[in-house]
């Protein structure tokens, strides 16, 4: 068991690492990517200073609070679209049927399709987090614990991504589900979760899981917690369990026709 | 023998040069009806925004008397309404991705030998897939609206009537800047992530806020913008309306309608001709 699982990470480390050179072939293109994206970023500043100048702290949160939030956000963000970029459009590879190239692949299907390929700007998203990191207050502890949240929220963002793009096994025009339901935590992860109230608060720690993705791992790096910490990784745990679980039984209602396609 | 047909050559008088626009418009909006279904999913992105900047104004007003830079929290809130409509119901990859694939992959060429030009093309077809989705949002934008928050305080309905020139003047100030965004693929090859700064310009200066929110340093600077003319000034004057704001208004947005369609055609002519295409 212990030795698949080595051998699979192995493999998505070398797809992944491929799938960058691939990108870096046009260099000039690759870094105006990720420096667009760091500056694109960059814009919340202008946002959250108009709306600290107003009220002094929202939901609990002050412009410290919001940067740690902003930067997890965006590195867990950066880290989910440079591993399973495809993740975020199996919704597609379903309906056009384009599952058949990896179904004879003899590694986990799951993975090899979701990590397929990378997405450039998120290199920016990853790099901005662990720069913007460094302007609020940084210790190596904080900083340890920030990496392993970007590993965990990537992870579990990229796991929710599964499970809602596997609708798409079930329902014809699942991809908008997916799409809406994807943009959803990400809109959601920007913002404190001090301004949710009653059910929304329930909502963001069950069925969109944005509370274990981001807010319970900014608590942490503020105040350290260990049950939530222990928290964050079970969760983390049983939505990949179930993103694996939806997927391959979803995958036994899959057909794809007779479209020719071919993987460079 | 004498073959009279090639010989003689027809001129073909086209009468009304807009009109095969109006029909590229006409085909892209009959085409984009067939899905009704796709604009009422994509709804969903829109309403949960609208529900996170309710929460979030909610929240920074706390009492729903407080007046925050001359906006009551129903204003401020319909102001969002508004602005996210112009954001969520134009949002389309055909002036932003599809253009700069097409210039970055040649296929603009084949556009070029066709009867029509290739930017005033795309903005016909851009309109059309644009134009049943707009309607929808804003029909369901407003009912929501009403539902969430109530009526807008003093409004009229004469004011939409009003409002309708500078929506669409908007729309075409905001097409023609991506249009010219996208002409940077002539030089740059990439030019989306110019249209990731336009877009998060957009955002922060135009959707989230009203103008008179900022610092009165910045004010004057903002007013200027496209931005002014892009989202705040439909936006405000559907919120809270004014002859004053509305002359201000069209004023700039006719002043950023020259200027984008000059460097529209300069940028375009410019561009064609730093086109390479190989064949295959």
């Amino acid at each position: 068991m212990l030795t698949e699982v080595k051998s699979e990470i192995q493999l998505l480390l070398l797809t992944v690492r491929y799938n960058i050179m691939r990108e870096m072939t046009n260099k000039a293109a690759f870094t105006t990517n990720v420096l667009f994206m760091m500056l694109n970023n960059s814009t919340f500043i202008i946002q959250w200073a108009v709306l600290f100048h107003l009220k002094k702290e929202i939901g609990g949160y002050g412009m410290k609070e919001i940067i740690l939030l902003w930067a997890l956000a965006a590195s867990s963000y950066g880290f989910a679209h440079i591993f399973f970029h495809k993740a975020f459009s199996l919704s597609d590879l379903i309906t056009e049927g384009k599952l058949d190239a990896f179904l004879v692949q003899p590694k986990s299907v799951l993975l090899s399709v979701i990590s397929s390929s990378t997405s450039p700007p998120a290199m920016g998203d990853l790099l901005y987090g662990f720069v913007l990191i460094f302007f609020t207050g940084i210790t190596p502890l904080k900083f340890m614990l920030f990496t392993l949240f970007t590993i965990t929220g990537g992870l579990l963002y990229s796991a929710f991504a599964v499970i809602t793009g596997s609708i798409s096994f079930w329902i014809t025009r699942g991809d908008l589900i997916a799409m809406n339901l994807t943009n959803t935590m990400v809109n959601f992860s920007t913002y404190p979760d001090g301004i949710f109230k009653g059910l929304i608060k329930v909502l963001v720690y069950t069925l969109i899981p944005i509370g274990f993705y981001i807010y319970l791992p900014v608590s942490i790096l503020l105040h350290l917690n260990l049950i939530y910490l222990g928290l964050v990784f079970l969760v983390t745990v049983i939505i990949i369990n179930i993103a694996f679980a939806v997927f391959y039984k979803g995958l036994k209602r899959y057909s794809s026709g007779n479209l020719m396609s071919a993987r460079v | 023998m004498r073959f009279d047909n090639c010989t003689e050559r027809k001129k073909i008088v086209v009468k009304n040069p807009a009109k095969k626009y109006y029909y590229i418009f006409r085909v892209s909006f009959m085409e984009n009806l067939q899905y009704p279904l796709n604009c009422i999913l994509g709804f969903l992105s829109y309403f949960i925004m609208i529900f996170l900047f309710f929460q979030l104004w909610n929240y920074i007003y706390g009492d729903a008397s407080k007046v925050i830079a001359g906006y009551t929290r129903t204003q401020m809130i319909w102001y969002v309404i508004f602005t996210e409509i112009m954001w969520f119901g134009t949002r389309n990859a055909t002036l932003t991705g599809g253009m700069s694939r097409d210039i970055k992959s040649g296929t603009v060429a084949y556009a070029m030998n066709k009867p029509y030009r290739y930017p005033l093309y795309i903005l016909s077809k851009y309109f059309g897939e644009i134009g049943f989705r707009f309607l929808l949002y804003f029909l369901m934008g407003s009912i929501m609206g009403v539902v969430m928050l109530g009526n807008i305080p003093a409004f009229r309905f004469t004011t939409v009537v009003w409002v309708l020139p500078v929506i669409l003047s908007g729309l075409l100030v905001n097409s023609l800047i991506r249009i010219c965004i996208s002409l940077l693929a002539f030089w740059v090859e990439d030019s989306l992530p110019f249209q990731w700064i336009y877009d998060k310009l957009l955002i922060v200066i135009g959707i989230m806020f009203p103008v008179e929110v900022f610092p009165k340093i910045l004010q004057p600077a903002i007013r200027l913008s496209p931005i002014y003319a892009v989202t705040y000034g439909p936006a405000k004057l559907l919120v809270d309306f004014s002859f004053e704001v509305y002359r201000q208004v069209l004023l700039v947005q006719l002043g950023y309608l020259f200027t984008f369609s000059v460097l529209l055609l300069l940028g375009y002519r410019k561009g064609v001709k730093k086109l390479n295409v190989n064949g295959g």
